[in-house]
C-alpha cells in the first residue's frame, strides 16, 4: 500500500511535468503566431511589500509591554511566459536575541552574534497555468488546508484583525503552515458552483514540527493533501470548503501518523464579514494504540460601518484550541486556550490602516489574561 | 404665412446646424444612453455570457477563454462612469475594496498581474482590437465597428433588461 502510494505520487508528478512541457511548447508556438504584445516583457518582475509596527501590553505576569517591529515582507511576481510564473515571498523578522553571541550546539564553539533580523523565504514556487482547470506548481507554499493561511499570507494589512488566529500562527505547530512539494490546482464552473481544488504531495513536517522539510524530508513518507471549496455564483462572496491532510511525523525514535481534517465557511464581503474555520488534528503513534484528537476553531465577524466614509470596521473573534493531555507531538506547546478579541480597524488611506484590539485569553490551569494591542499595517 | 416663412427657415437651419454639431442624440445614441457595453477582441469564442460569468472574468477567477487564449482585462481608470458601473454592478465593491481585492489577488498568487488600466474609451477599444483575448467595458455609444459586443444575460446594450447601466 505504501509503495503503491509512492508510485502514484511519482506518476502524478511525471504526468504533470509532461503536460507542462508539452504546453510550454504549444504556448511558444502561440506567441510566435499571434505576436503576443507582452512577449518582449519577459521576465517581468513586480514587487509589492507589506509592513507593520505594533505596541502591546498585557496583565500577564512577567510580560514586558512595548513597541515591536513587525515583519517586513516583500512579494515577488515574475511572469516568465504567458503561462509560466514565479511567485516568491520573503520576510524579515526582528529577533529578540539580536547581537548576542552563543555556543554551537554540537561543538560548543562560539558562534557569531545573531543578526538583527531573521530572513525567511516564506513562499517560493514556479507555476504553470495550463488552463483554469489545471495548474501545476513546485516549491514552498503556505499549506492550502486552511482558509486564513492562504488568504492573507504575511500581509497583515490585508486581514481585518491585528494577528492571525492561533491555529494558523506563524511559528506555531497546530497546522503545518508551510508545505514543500508539488501542487495541482484548478477551478471547474460546474453549473455555477465554481468548485476549486488543490491536490498536493510534499515533505510534510520536519524534525522540528513547526517547520516544513525545506532541506529534505526526514522520512520516506510523503505528506499529501486534498482541498476542495466552492464559490457559488448565486451567493457572490460566499466560500465553503474542506480539506484533508495526511503525513507521517518522525520524532526519533517514535513515529506518528497525522491526519488533519478541516473546514471553513467564509462570507468575504465587508458588510458583514464572517469567517469560521474548524480543524481536527489526529495523531496516532505507530506500534501503539495511543491516539489523540486536538480540535480547534475560530469565528470572526466584522462589519464596515457605512458612516464616516466607510473607514471604520469593528470586529470580534472567538478562538478555541484544545490539546488533550495524551497528545505527544504537541507536548510542551502553549496554544491550548480559549480567547476573545474585540477590535476596531481604521483605514487611514487606501493602503494603510490602524488597528486597536482588546484580547481576553484563558489557558488551562492559568489565570485569565487581558491585553491590548495597537498596530499600523500597510502595503507599499 | 409669408411672414412666418423666415421664422420657419430659421428653426430648420438651427436644427440642421444642431445635428451637425451633435447637439441632438442619434437614434442609436438614444437607445444605448448610459449602457456600458462588454467589448471583446473578435477572436474571443463567446457571444453571450451571464452576469455571473462576466463577474468571474472580472474577478480574475476565469483567466482563459480557451486553453491557448488567456483573458486580458482592461478597466477604465478611476472617475470614469464605465468604471463606476463595473464596480457597482459586477464587483459590488467600493474603490478601496477594489484596490485591496487586486493587491490580495496578486499576493495570493492567484493571478500574475491585475487588470490593465485604460484612460479613455478610445484607448480601451483600440487595445481590445489589437490584443487577442482582451475584454473591456465602454460606453455603448462609442463602440467602433469591428469589435465584438457581448450579450449579457441574453441582452445587448439598449435593450430594456440589459444589466450594465
Amino acid at each position: 500500500m505504501k509503495r503503491c502510494g509512492k508510485q502514484v505520487c511519482v506518476l502524478l508528478l511525471i504526468l504533470s511535468l509532461t503536460i507542462c512541457i508539452q504546453d510550454i511548447h504549444s504556448a511558444s508556438a502561440y506567441i510566435g503566431d499571434r505576436t503576443w504584445p507582452q512577449v518582449s516583457e519577459y521576465p517581468s518582475l513586480h514587487i509589492i511589500g507589506f509592513g507593520d509596527f505594533n505596541y502591546s501590553d498585557t496583565d500577564a505576569r512577567g510580560y514586558k509591554s512595548g513597541f515591536k517591529e513587525g515583519q517586513f515582507v516583500l512579494h515577488f511576481t515574475s511572469a516568465l511566459s504567458p503561462k509560466v510564473n514565479f511567485y516568491g515571498e520573503v520576510s524579515l523578522t526582528a529577533r529578540a536575541d539580536a547581537g548576542t553571541a552563543g555556543k554551537g550546539l554540537q561543538t560548543g564553539e562560539s558562534v557569531p552574534p545573531a543578526p538583527g533580523f531573521n530572513p525567511e523565504v516564506e513562499r517560493g514556487f514556479i507555476r504553470f497555468d495550463q488552463s483554469d482547470y489545471f495548474k501545476v506548481s513546485f516549491g514552498r507554499f503556505h499549506t492550502p488546508i486552511n482558509w486564513w493561511n492562504t488568504a492573507f499570507h504575511h500581509g497583515l494589512w490585508l486581514q481585518t484583525s491585528i494577528g492571525r488566529p492561533e491555529m494558523v500562527q506563524f511559528g506555531g505547530m497546530f497546522i503545518p503552515v508551510h508545505f514543500v512539494g508539488g501542487l495541482v490546482e484548478g477551478a471547474l464552473p460546474t453549473h455555477g458552483l465554481n468548485v476549486n481544488y488543490n491536490v498536493g504531495v510534499g515533505n510534510g513536517r520536519g524534525s522540528v514540527v513547526s517547520r516544513a522539510g525545506d532541506a529534505g524530508d526526514n522520512n520516506n513518507d510523503r505528506a499529501w493533501l486534498i482541498n476542495l471549496f466552492t464559490k457559488p455564483d448565486h451567493f457572490f462572496g460566499l466560500q465553503v470548503g474542506g480539506s484533508l491532510y495526511r503525513d507521517r511525523i518522525t520524532l526519533a525514535p517514535k513515529e506518528f501518523d497525522e491526519w488533519i481534517a478541516a473546514g471553513h465557511i467564509v462570507w468575504q464581503k465587508e458588510n458583514p464579514e464572517l469567517i469560521a474555520e474548524y480543524a481536527n488534528v489526529n495523531h496516532h503513534e505507530l506500534g501503539s494504540s495511543s491516539s489523540s484528537n486536538s480540535p480547534a476553531y475560530y469565528i470572526q465577524a466584522a462589519y464596515r460601518l457605512p458612516w464616516f466614509e466607510a473607514l471604520w470596521k469593528p470586529y470580534y473573534r472567538f478562538e478555541y484550541i484544545r490539546i488533550p493531555r495524551t497528545e505527544v507531538v504537541f507536548k510542551g506547546s502553549d496554544f491550548d486556550r480559549t480567547s476573545s478579541i474585540v477590535g476596531l480597524r481604521y483605514d487611514i488611506t487606501q493602503f494603510a490602516a490602524i488597528k486597536a484590539e482588546y484580547r481576553n485569553q484563558h489557558r488551562p490551569d492559568q489565570p485569565r489574561v487581558n491585553g491590548y494591542s495597537l498596530q499600523t499595517s500597510f502595503t507599499f | 404665412m409669408g411672414r412666418l416663412k423666415p421664422l420657419f427657415e430659421f428653426w430648420i437651419s438651427l436644427f440642421v446646424v444642431g445635428l451637425c454639431l451633435g447637439m441632438f442624440p442619434s437614434e442609436a445614441d438614444a437607445a444605448t444612453n448610459g449602457d456600458v457595453a462588454v467589448v471583446v477582441h473578435p477572436d474571443v469564442p463567446a457571444d453571450d455570457l451571464s452576469l455571473a460569468e462576466v463577474r468571474r472574468l472580472l474577478l480574475g477567477d476565469r483567466q482563459f477563454w480557451s486553453y491557448d487564449l488567456p483573458v486580458t482585462l482592461l478597466i477604465r481608470a478611476p472617475i470614469a462612469r464605465e468604471r463606476d458601473v463595473v464596480l457597482k454592478i459586477i464587483y459590488q465593491m467600493s474603490e478601496a475594496q477594489f484596490r485591496q481585492y487586486w493587491i490580495a489577488k496578486v499576493f495570493r498568487a492567484e493571478v500574475a498581474v491585475g487588470p490593465k488600466i485604460v484612460y479613455s474609451n478610445e484607448m480601451a477599444t483600440g487595445l481590445v482590437g489589437s490584443i487577442p483575448g482582451s475584454i473591456s467595458f465602454v460606453d455603448a455609444a462609442q463602440v467602433p465597428n469591428g469589435l465584438k459586443v457581448l450579450k449579457v444575460d441574453g441582452h445587448l446594450p439598449g435593450e430594456k433588461e440589459y444589466p450594465l447601466r
